[in-house]
């Protein structure tokens, strides 16, 4: 790899003589990413398998870089321009190794020039950006060899039979129309290097197990769960009878769902469970903390002008810690020692005791923050950005959860409401930050239970959408619970789908606003479920 | 072996009857008790009977017809790169497509769209997950059913003409067991040989001169192990299985101009046996990568050429795919009109397409030619009808169509050519396309008439297209000198692409045809053949196709 990089770097548009390169820029920057993969996957509906395959990948990303940091051919609407990917061979054979380099190296030079002669046009016609940062930070090389990952070790029988099964508890609960249990185990290596002299080997292993399922109420509205569990490898995963466990919870809820009455209009105080506020962080704070959604004429630069400043009430601080392997028990699954661009991850205090300090950065600079903190990530094939890696809301204005509830029902008497709300679940729903769409975070509420004030028991409401403004909904935290809940997830943005944590104890609000969604008009399945048990059968429908 | 000879026995017995018209259940005729043998086809027959007992909304008609289609396929790839595997894989998956239609043969809730909804089935032949997505996907598929027949119900009161034809064909229910198929591959095997194809171009000492020009040498091998599972409302029972085997490679260059020169190879068949040996592929692999440094050599094409042309049979075969085997097929046409069908030959019923000395005939029976395997052969359709020899054109003139269950004007019945690709919808689509010349030329006569013609019109060269690209671009194409002592030398040109290869140009432009036919497998979506001779052009265009040339590499690749 670093042959035939450091090949291209000595040869590109050096050359004197009158061949095709003569008088091309040369470039400045190249790196090799090469993504070496294992993976596992196996899924069951409705009690059986319906697919159960696996592979071996090796894919490149060649970084190009022409032009100078200050502006290059990355410049705003050009930034996918620095990658070119392709297909590597699996076999260690030289010649095919650097043949298959130079192929992706030479089309990657080609769309870097090109897209560098139409940055340097449009910066001529355009008249000043807001933001004048540079396009690629100064940032020193890395060096850190380490032993590849070793490959999965799945008994892939066994876990054909436990997904099966676990797929199969679903039989219990007619109600549920469809159930997906899917596990995947996957074995990384990540080798990457550049003309700076970075030189890396890292291994990173995960696990997961998805679930899945999906019920109709009577009115139409679909009503849904979903369920992770993640662990370095799948030695690490609950036991099965814990994951039966977890898969009739499910049913049951969805069951439960089903005929919960339809929420009303609602504003009022809530609780969010650590679950909750965890999704809740991530999606409405941490999305908008990226670094470059701090510039460009696109975006919505909700906290750009905001350093310094108090963005959330003083007890509260967040930071992103991808050095932290395990909060308590818990294996986090945005862990990583370094970066997608090559760069050491850090811990970033992002917010301290409710003023905004600095954001997520990828080696994209902006306005006051020049360099990296090492969470430049992306998926293979996508220009890195800065992207979270294990978000951690800490308090130091806690209570025991019991103490919180309390809080809740004195707050909703205090505002004269019947009820105030506490959300045990919500979906990670895709955090929308462009100036041309509302700067409203779409979060799904799947669990919302009413808690009223006269001491009648907690009520499971289903419909219920939260509307209003991420900032006002976190400036009316007052509280929060004494246990930090953990949100392993994978996380979808512009630079493609990475593995994250949110980590937060749950929260009182004083105010949030909700109404009724309606999603799905459609009518139940007419003729009940064939897969359902016979003793379930009588239950149902 | 044994147990596969006896099956086709079975099954052709089968055929016969169906194809005799009898309903009388013969002595070797399968019975819905066999079909029940089989664990997903018993799965899916208790699923159907219940929908078909059940199925149906308050105040809404119940479906006149279901039908699922179970497809087990067994897949298996692997590729290489420049002489080294990128990777292989296998997967198992079952789709399965259920098909619903409301209303009644006459008018009922199909579109155009192909219907239906499609669904991942289980792999564990458990009955009850089995069941539990044909469920779901009758579900769907009822629900999309009634509203499209409400939609089509009113588009029918806003237009004057009736339907030509009704919507759907009355068929006599077939029940036809085959066993089934499954996949025999040595995946170590197969990185191997790709790998070693793939990199020729390197390690082979003929080749190794030109080794720097190569930019992409790629090899491929694709196996495939389908099993479908079919069985509708009216009492059809079908299981089917077919297995494809695929080898290809494909190479490609610049020229010192920038102009992309690219040439591929594919040897496919129904069985192991049936794809080339390894030395016999890798010599066409070899000859391939040589063809490269001809091509770079080749000087342009002229500027423009009006002339003869002569399409060799393998360029012909690809030139009928493009222009003939779409435009037999017969469609329903657009609700109001009174057209009877869509395409090229939508109003040529009885008229003559194609010159009189030129026959053609879909023939899903022929399974072989001259010792070759023809892929698109079949015995019943997927749409669980037998399938039908149909004489196509006759002396020139279009006398019948290819056509499924969706009626048209004038064939009311599917004549066993509604065809899937895999988890896709049925369509008519030709099979076996038999081209054939009456009093075909031998190679060298044509070659004598392609050069009788020149010297008719005093042209200086003609040309010969021997291999076609995508978008029928010539891919090799010679120069054939028609001047004096030169006559008949050919010069690979290059950079070359073809106009007025149209229909209309079929029907009055070709001379002469060959009298041996090209086999060419289709290895696509749906498994295609065409048998088609040579054909000579009297007057066709060639110019040059003036596409973008691309950079040559900015640096040369490693050594």
């Amino acid at each position: 790899m670093t042959t035939e990089l450091n090949r291209a770097m000595d040869t590109l548009g050096k050359q004197t003589d009158k061949s095709a390169s003569a008088k091309q820029v040369p470039p400045y920057f190249l790196s090799y990413t090469v993504a070496d993969a294992t993976n596992i996957s196996i899924r069951a509906e409705y009690g059986a398998l319906v697919d159960s395959t696996g592979g071996h990948q090796r894919v490149v990303d060649v970084q190009v870089r022409v032009g100078e940091p200050k502006l290059d051919n990355t410049h705003g609407t050009h930034r996918g321009s620095a990658v070119n990917t392709l297909e590597l061979p699996l076999a260690n054979d030289r010649e095919a190794l650097s043949r298959s380099l130079w192929l992706a190296t030479n089309s990657g030079y080609g769309t870097a020039l090109d897209n560098y002669l139409r940055v340097k046009t449009e910066a001529e016609v355009r008249a000043k950006e807001e933001d004048n940062s540079g396009d690629f930070s100064t940032e020193a090389p890395q060096v850190s060899i380490n032993k590849p990952a070793p490959d999965p070790v799945v008994d892939k029988a066994a876990w054909e039979d436990r997904v099966r099964a676990l797929s199969k508890v679903f039989r219990e609960y007619p109600d549920v129309y469809r159930n997906i249990v899917m596990l995947t185990a996957q074995s990384e290596t990540d080798y990457f290097t550049s003309s700076e002299g970075s030189r890396l080997v890292n291994p990173h292993q995960s696990a997961r197990l998805i679930v899945f399922a999906v019920t109709r109420a009577d009115d139409g509205m679909d009503l849904y769960r979903a369920q992770t569990f993640e662990a370095e490898t799948v030695a690490g995963l609950p036991k099965q009878a814990e994951l039966e466990a977890a898969m009739r919870e499910l049913g049951k809820s969805l069951e439960a769902l089903r005929s919960a009455p339809l929420t009303e209009p609602f504003k009022g105080p809530a609780i969010l469970s650590g679950r909750a506020a965890a999704v809740f962080f991530h999606e409405v704070l941490g999305h908008r903390l990226e670094g470059q959604r701090q510039r460009g004429e696109e975006e919505g630069q909700t906290f750009t002008k905001e350093v310094g400043k108090a963005v959330l009430p003083s007890f509260l601080s967040v930071s992103d810690d991808p050095t932290r392997a395990k909060f308590g028990d818990t294996w986090l699954s945005g862990t990583y020692s370094y970066d997608d661009e090559g760069q050491k991850a850090q811990k970033v205090d992002l917010i301290q005791d409710g003023v905004l300090k600095t954001f997520l950065m990828s080696r994209l600079p902006i306005a006051n923050f020049g360099t990296s903190n090492g969470h430049g990530r992306g998926q293979i094939g996508r220009v890195p950005n800065g992207r979270q890696g294990n978000l951690i809301v800490t308090s130091t204005k806690q209570v025991p959860e019991s103490e919180l509830r309390k809080m809740l029902i004195e707050e909703a008497r205090k505002q004269g409401k019947p009820y105030g709300l506490y959300f045990e679940d919500i979906s990670s729903g895709f955090a929308v930050t462009t100036r041309s769409s509302p700067q409203a975070f779409s979060v799904v509420p799947l669990v919302v239970y009413r808690v009223y004030v006269d001491g009648r028991p907690d009520e499971l409401v289903r419909g219920v959408s939260i509307v209003g403004t991420p900032l006002t909904a976190m400036n009316a935290i007052v509280a929060t619970g004494d246990k930090s809940d953990i949100f392993n997830g994978e996380c979808g943005a512009e630079s493609g789908s990475i593995p994250v944590s949110a980590v937060a104890p749950a929260m009182l609000l004083t105010g949030i606003e909700t109404q009724k969604q309606q999603q799905g008009t459609e009518r139940v399945p007419i003729l009940p479920n064939p897969s359902a048990n016979a003793t379930a059968q009588g239950k149902g429908n | 072996m044994t147990s596969k000879s006896l099956t086709l026995s079975l099954a052709s017995a089968a055929l016969l009857t169906a194809m005799l018209g009898s309903a009388v259940i013969g002595h070797a005729q399968q019975t819905r008790a066999d079909a029940e043998k089989d664990p997903v086809l018993k799965a899916m027959l208790t699923e159907l009977d219940r929908n078909k007992d059940q199925l149906q909304l308050k105040g809404f008609a119940k479906p006149f017809f279901l039908q699922y289609r179970l497809e087990d396929i067994d897949d298996y790839q692997a590729k290489a790169d420049f002489g080294a595997s990128v990777g292989d894989g296998r997967r198992h998956q079952r789709v399965a497509r259920v098909t619903v239609r409301v209303g009644d043969y006459k008018i009922d809730s199909s579109t155009s769209r192909g219907d239906g909804a499609v669904e991942l089935a289980a792999l564990d032949n458990d009955p009850l997950a089995l069941r539990a997505g044909l469920w779901q996907a009758t579900d769907q598929a009822y629900k999309a059913a009634l509203s499209a027949y409400a939609q089509k119900q009113a588009q029918l009161k806003q237009v004057q003409t009736p339907p030509q034809q009704d919507d759907f064909s009355q068929e006599t229910p077939v029940i036809s067991l085959e066993e089934t198929v499954h996949l025999q591959v040595d995946g170590p095997a197969w990185v191997k040989l790709t790998s070693e194809s793939s990199g020729l171009y390197r390690t082979n000492p003929s080749l190794k001169a030109t080794e720097k020009d190569v930019q992409y040498s790629s090899a491929s091998f694709h196996a495939r192990a389908v099993n479908t599972y079919l069985v509708s409302s009216e009492g059809a029972i079908v299981r089917k299985g077919s297995t494809s085997y695929d080898e290809s490679f494909a190479v490609g260059t610049q020229a010192a101009d920038g102009m992309h020169l690219d040439r591929s190879y594919d040897s496919n068949g129904l069985q192991v046996s049936d794809i080339d040996s390894p030395d016999a592929f890798n010599k066409h692999v070899v000859s391939l990568v040589a063809s490269l440094a001809d091509l770079r050599k080749a000087p342009l094409v002229e500027e423009e050429y009006h002339g003869p042309v002569l399409l060799s049979a393998d360029a012909a075969a690809d030139t009928m795919h493009d222009l003939v085997a779409s435009a037999v097929t017969a469609t329903r046409p657009e609700l109001g009109t009174e057209a009877r069908t869509k395409g090229a030959f939508a109003s040529s019923y009885h008229a003559r397409v194609l010159p009189e000395f030129l026959d053609v005939v879909d023939d899903p029976g022929l399974k072989s030619f001259n010792g070759k395997t023809l892929i698109g052969a079949y015995k019943i359709d997927d749409e669980g009808v037998p399938a039908q020899t149909v004489k196509l054109i006759a002396g020139g003139r279009l006398e019948s169509y290819l056509i499924g269950r969706e009626p048209v004007r004038d064939f009311p019945r599917s004549n066993g050519h509604g065809r899937a690709a895999l988890t896709g919808p049925a369509r008519p689509e030709i099979s076996v396309l038999d081209i054939t010349a009456k009093d075909g030329l031998s190679e060298d006569d044509l070659n004598k008439k392609l050069l009788a013609l020149a010297k008719d019109r005093g042209l200086k060269s003609v040309y010969f297209i021997e291999t076609m690209g995508p978008e029928l671009t010539p891919r090799l194409l010679y120069r054939i000198s028609a001047d004096g002592d030169a006559a008949g030398k050919r010069e690979l040109v290059r950079g070359a692409t073809v106009d007025d290869l149209d229909q209309r140009t079929l029907r009055t432009g070709v001379i002469a045809a060959g009298k041996d036919p090209f086999i060419a497998n289709y290895d696509g979506a749906v498994p295609q053949t065409i048998l088609a001779p040579a054909l000579l052009f009297d007057d066709v265009t060639i110019r040059r196709a003036n596409e973008k040339n691309d950079k040559l590499p900015f640096y040369p690749p490693p050594s």
